[in-house]
């Protein structure tokens, strides 16, 4: 299945690998981290035996408390941090240095201030020496998409929140090399109306488009309104204590997911299991 | 998020507003432009006062004799060599220094190994008080321009080197993340990432470096010169004519002043994207 994206780019179907292997995989990944604390170096578990697979075109959210490593497996799917025992594997195969096959949306919109809001969706084609004409070309499509057309040539500080989350966005998904995204709360540090908004642009950017999404939050309800599953992690040292399939259709209405039916089952079981964690919640975050 | 249409009533608000800001800007030019000159026209008159009253006029000359000797070094082209020597040592200092400020700096930056190595050498090289070396640079270098553009290119180099590496310490660690993920290269973060992000910082040392270059080259130019200002300072002082040393001062002052509104210029290009700086004058007013 072939999507056609708001550039008029069709986005590479699932590969070769077949539709089998998973396109993200943890398999008895361990992470230590080493602090340097008063009393000198500390080493600290932050997750203990993560097994997760993540399914081609499917949107997989990781929620858990604070410091249970949920954003550590993020990083390790991004090659930003490698894991200090086990494997993790994309497209089957082993992850070893950055993973530029994946694109990285943060909680912060990381926008290069020195950037026009055109420059900043641009810069992933540019890296990747897609021709002048073309980013530019893409790039405005995809503005346009999300109500951007106007603000093409301001620069972050002169946009709100939203407007430079949806740029961040944005500027990850116009580059069609990326069959994964990567989201690490990115809806955390906006007011609650921005993020309904947001949260039914990005389902409906990408419903439809085959790509892989896994996110972050610990917002529950943020989780079953735009997920197809929700893995649960315990407080740290972290690992998976359970996997949820949300069973609501498709197309979705964040507005009011609340009243679509299986949602209070869901939240209702969710919740229970992440309650559990949350009473042992460490009081610092890692 | 597309702008909507303005009714007349809003555009005539817009336009007012637009109009009363353009007329109370030009106002405060003028009034600016009144109260500095107001400045100078005092800091003149208690110096006409002065002069023959307070001091004598054998060691400080008045205005009006320092004026018509800056007159007569102009109208009789006696200036102009003594100007461009003293420019072109200046000016290829500043460059040289500059340059190889902002390229140590770089190196520094992204070579953790050498800048351990290096760094006690470059504090030792710092604490050298750099006026010591101009014996030594005349010695090694002769009488001509060589020696006065390397004091220049020193005395540029340090304090360049300084915010710059300042400056490359600041870099956000997760912009470049950002960027790494999207495919960036060590050339890419250098170029796409620290360098911009580092231009607040290498423009402060480009505007402090301006005098520092002027000292480097009139110390060179009193060890041993036969043209240049610094040489006219010094010669005219020591023939007790203090209405010619103030006047080669007073072109010193127009050469600092000159390429400090070029350096506030590039400035005002190449940092349009900041937000403005906060104005803690009207902000902390009660």
């Amino acid at each position: 299945m072939t999507h056609v994206a708001p550039d008029g780019q069709t986005i590479a179907p699932a590969e070769a690998a077949g539709a089998a292997t998973p396109v993200l995989e943890a398999r008895g990944v361990y992470k230590v981290f080493v602090t340097r604390g008063r009393g000198g170096l500390r080493a600290m578990t932050a997750l203990r035996r993560v097994d997760l697979q993540v399914r081609r075109g499917e949107f997989l959210t990781l929620i858990g408390p604070s410091g249970c490593g949920k954003s550590t497996v993020l990083n390790m799917f991004a090659g930003l941090t490698a894991p200090t025992d086990g494997t993790v594997l994309h497209e089957g195969v082993p992850i070893r240095g950055v993973n530029t096959r994946g694109g990285y949306v943060t909680q912060d919109d990381n926008l290069l201030p020195w950037r026009t809001t055109l420059g900043n969706v641009q810069i992933a084609l540019e890296l990747k020496g897609v021709r002048r004409d073309e980013r530019h070309e893409r790039a405005m499509a995809y503005l346009a998409a999300v109500g951007l057309r106007g603000f093409e040539h301001h620069y972050p500080h002169e946009l709100s929140g939203g407007m430079r989350k949806r740029v961040s966005i944005v500027r990850t998904l116009v580059d069609t090399s990326v069959n994964v995204i990567l989201m690490d709360e990115p809806f955390g540090p906006l007011d609650a109306q921005t993020r309904l908004v947001l949260q039914d642009e990005l389902l409906r950017l990408w419903e439809g488009s085959g790509r892989t999404i896994v996110f972050v939050t610990h917002d529950l309800v943020e989780a079953i309104a735009l997920s197809d599953r929700i893995a649960i992690f315990t407080g740290a040292p972290g690992t998976i204590k359970d996997v949820r399939e949300v069973p609501i259709p498709r197309p979705r209405d964040v507005f009011h997911i609340h009243d679509a039916h299986g949602f209070a089952e869901i939240y209702d079981a969710i919740w229970a299991g992440l309650r559990a964690e949350l009473t042992t919640e460490p009081m610092h975050d890692g | 998020m597309s702008l909507p249409r303005e009714t007349a009533h809003e555009l005539r608000l817009r336009e007012q507003a637009g109009r009363q800001a353009r007329r109370q800007a030009r106002a405060g030019g003028v009034l600016l432009g009144a109260a500095r000159g107001g400045v100078v026209a005092a800091l003149l008159a208690v110096w006409a006062f002065a002069s023959g009253r307070w001091v004598d006029r054998q060691f400080v000359a008045d205005p009006l004799s320092v004026l018509r000797a800056l007159g007569s070094l102009v109208g009789s082209g006696r200036l102009w060599p003594d100007l461009a020597q003293t420019l072109v040592e200046v000016l290829s200092g500043y460059a040289i220094g500059a340059t190889l400020g902002v390229a140590v700096a770089l190196v520094v930056a992204f070579e953790a190994t050498l800048q351990r190595v290096l760094r006690p050498f470059l504090i030792a090289f710092y604490s050298i008080p750099k006026i010591a070396l101009a014996p030594l640079f005349v010695m090694w270098f002769g009488l001509g321009l060589t020696p006065k553009v390397i004091l220049a290119a020193t005395f540029v180099f340090f304090v360049v080197f300084m915010n710059m590496v300042t400056g490359l310490y600041q870099v956000s660690p997760h912009l470049v993340n950002a960027v790494r993920v999207m495919g960036a290269t060590r050339r890419d973060i250098v170029w796409k990432v620290a360098l911009p992000s580092s231009t607040p910082y290498l423009m402060t040392g480009l505007r402090i470096a301006i005098p520092e270059a002027l000292i480097g080259a009139v110390i060179g130019e009193f060890m041993s010169a036969t043209v240049g200002l610094g040489y006219l300072v010094n010669e005219a002082a020591q023939q007790f004519n203090t209405a010619v040393t103030l006047a080669a001062i007073v072109a010193l002052l127009v050469v600092v002043v000159a390429m400090d509104a070029g350096i506030s210029a590039l400035e005002g290009r190449l940092l349009c994207w900041r937000s403005s700086h906060a104005d803690l004058a009207s902000l902390a007013r009660r």
